[in-house]
């Protein structure tokens, strides 16, 4: 069976391509989705219609005009979440291309000059490995408020490229590392290829396969770390986490009755967790497709 | 000398280096942000509280007095020279000593730290060695369904969940880490704060309901901070274990006619054990990055509080910048010990980094 066919004769890959449709059709689609009544605002947010921000302290529910009721302040939840598809899907697909190629070069070059160059390469990815991503945010915000506010950067997503590029790093080194000496590899040199022709014709289409799955998953975890950095705080939030930040102290209920308050939780989450259920998927679909006997 | 603990040292010996690349790094990015956010580094208790001083002479008298004019390495030098002293600045954000602010809090982010590894290690391990010994069977499916969906539900919708049940709902798990009563106690006189550890120091100091009590305000943390990590561990096992059990010596075991328990439990677990401990080591940051998320939404006074105002109001670099080489201080003990937990298990793994 070829790749493809082992591909789309998978439920995972199936399920993961509807998912990931449905999420591309309602970011295209926002505007008859959700007409923006003004023009004038960009944002993905909407407060309902006739209402003042601050004539509502309490979450309204669902109700016309509002089909899945508003946060605290009045922001229409309904319009945030299909408004929210076209950043999240954006930050999803930029941060974890740019994530991937910093890792790929990184590994592909360490891997092929091996030497103290590709020691040092090394060494230095497993020094990324030791920084969690959280104080990579903190200091980008804290380094460069001014030049972020400025350039419209998201410093969640400086962070996450600048400390998530190791798992791809040490992925390809390791495929590297075996592909090298194997005689295809000689062959080419032999016949005097330059070594960026070797790496970039010869060894990566063969070792790039691993990687490639990582991506997959990571477009939906990568919008999930956002929206949690968002939620606690730190930094510019993509809409599905602003909307849940809006509504941070109405979200445990209230009473004693934790789901007094659920449409301020229950569809901003369910949105955020069938997103990443379907990246996942489309990595384990593409995972039996590139290796069928493959582990992971 | 055994080879553990001449693996320990390798291991030990490869923490500096480490540290170098991190910080020669962090200070390389602050280089390029303005001179002011890196004057702030220098900027004593007494110059930032001095209203007399104007700003800008302020700055003027701070580049001139630390040579923020020179070069990157010498500048990078003195500043390394000032944080092995322990200077790591006074941050304005929250008025105090930066270090001092980080250390008082280590020990709540320590022992969160230290539960949720010693929960999410044997349920990972256990959890995924029982769903590869089963493959396709109901207890393999159960565990992929439960792990997938761990794996895509985000820290905190998982956090709010906890809490909506057992903290507003039930009332069975409090916020923080110990109730303002117990706080009162714990800081008294009569309490000798041994290792930091409430859990620990409460069973020391003979009064066990404090450990109690601390353990109640660990549970909802713990289990959200387990949860994710667990379900990866889980996933990596369940895979290796699978294919270590079509090898060949565990048919030659088998054979033999040995336990299929003995076989699985015994031989193909501790070899499948291995790369799942070395998986876990590997996202020891993201463990920690967890850590804190955790700590943020339950209320738990560990290391984060010392950046999170800084985070909402006005941003402060001196404790950002402390936060952020502190937090690689921590991962670095977890890697550590993650990494000989791996290497107990594993001779070859010992032999050949200790002879390198």
């Amino acid at each position: 069976m070829t790749i493809t066919r082992r591909f789309f004769t998978n439920w995972q890959s199936l399920l993961a391509l509807c998912i990931i449709a449905g999420y591309v059709i309602v970011a295209i689609s926002a505007p008859w989705l959700a007409p923006q009544d003004d023009p004038q605002n960009p944002t993905p947010m909407r407060l309902l219609p006739g209402i003042r921000p601050s004539a509502l302290r309490v979450p309204s529910p669902p109700q016309p005009g509002a089909v899945l009721g508003t946060t605290p302040g009045g922001w229409d939840i309904a319009y945030g979440l299909i408004w929210g598809a076209r950043p999240a899907l954006c930050f999803g697909l930029i941060t974890t291309l740019l994530t991937a190629c910093i890792g790929v070069l990184v590994g592909a070059f360490s891997g092929y000059l091996e030497g103290a160059v590709g020691r040092l390469l090394m060494r230095v990815t497993d020094a990324f490995l030791t920084f969690p991503a959280i104080a990579g945010i903190v200091l980008f915000q804290c380094a460069f408020p001014l030049f972020l506010r400025k350039l419209q950067l998201n410093p969640i997503m400086l962070a996450l490229i600048a400390f998530s590029w190791m798992p791809y790093a040490r992925l390809i080194h390791a495929n590297f590392i075996s592909l090298k000496h194997t005689e295809y590899a000689m062959a080419a040199k032999t016949t005097g290829a330059p070594p960026l022709r070797i790496i970039f014709r010869h060894l990566l289409p063969n070792a790039i396969t691993p990687a490639i799955v990582l991506a997959a998953r990571d477009i939906g975890g990568m919008v999930l770390l956002e929206a949690t950095f968002t939620f606690i705080g730190m930094g510019a939030g993509l809409p599905w986490g602003a909307l849940l930040v809006t509504s941070r102290d109405w979200i445990i209920g209230a009473g004693g009755n934790p789901l007094i308050y659920w449409w301020v939780f229950a569809p901003a989450t369910l949105v955020l967790i069938v997103f990443s259920i379907g990246w996942n998927l489309l990595g384990d679909g593409l995972n039996t497709a590139l290796n069928p006997r493959g582990r992971r | 000398m055994p080879a553990l603990l001449k693996f320990l040292i390798r291991r030990l010996f490869a923490i500096p280096v480490t540290l170098l690349i991190i910080t020669a790094m962090l200070y390389g990015v602050l280089m390029l942000a303005p001179v002011s956010a890196r004057a702030q580094l220098y900027m004593s208790r007494g110059e930032s509280n001095n209203p007399n001083l104007r700003p800008e002479v302020l700055l003027q008298q701070i580049i001139d007095s630390h040579g923020l004019d020179d070069p990157y390495p010498i500048q990078y030098i003195r500043w390394m020279g000032r944080l092995l002293r322990g200077d790591w600045g006074w941050s304005p954000g929250f008025r105090g000593d930066v270090l001092k602010a980080l250390l008082a809090r280590t020990p709540a982010t320590a022992e969160l730290t230290l539960y949720a590894v010693i929960l999410l290690i044997p349920l990972g391990i256990i959890g995924g060695g029982l769903a590869g010994a089963k493959e396709h069977k109901a207890a393999d499916h159960i565990f992929r369904i439960v792990a997938f969906i761990a794996t895509a539900i985000p820290s905190f919708v998982l956090a709010l969940v906890l809490l909506g049940i057992f903290y507003a709902g039930l009332k069975w798990f409090p916020l923080g880490r110990l109730s303002i009563s117990e706080h009162y106690i714990v800081t008294g006189a009569n309490f000798t704060p041994y290792t930091g550890l409430l859990t620990l120091d409460g069973l020391l100091n003979g009064r066990p309901e404090i450990s109690l009590s601390a353990l109640r305000h660990l549970v909802l943390p713990c289990i959200t901070l387990s949860m994710v990590h667990w379900a990866t561990l889980g996933r990596m096992t369940r895979a290796v274990m699978i294919e270590e059990l079509h090898k060949d010596y565990v048919t030659v075991a088998r054979g033999k006619g040995l336990k299929e328990r003995l076989v699985v439990w015994r031989h193909a677990l501790h070899n499948a054990m291995i790369p799942a401990l070395n998986s876990i080591a590997l996202s020891a940051a993201s463990l920690i990055t967890g850590v804190f998320v955790v700590e943020v939404i339950f209320g738990f006074p560990g290391v984060s509080e010392v950046v999170v105002n800084s985070m909402r109001g006005a941003p402060d670099i001196v404790a950002a910048m402390g936060f952020t080489v502190y937090s690689v201080l921590l991962v670095m003990p977890v890697m550590l010990i993650l990494d000989v937990l791996q290497a107990v298990f594993d001779p070859r793994l010992r032999d050949t980094l200790g002879e390198q």
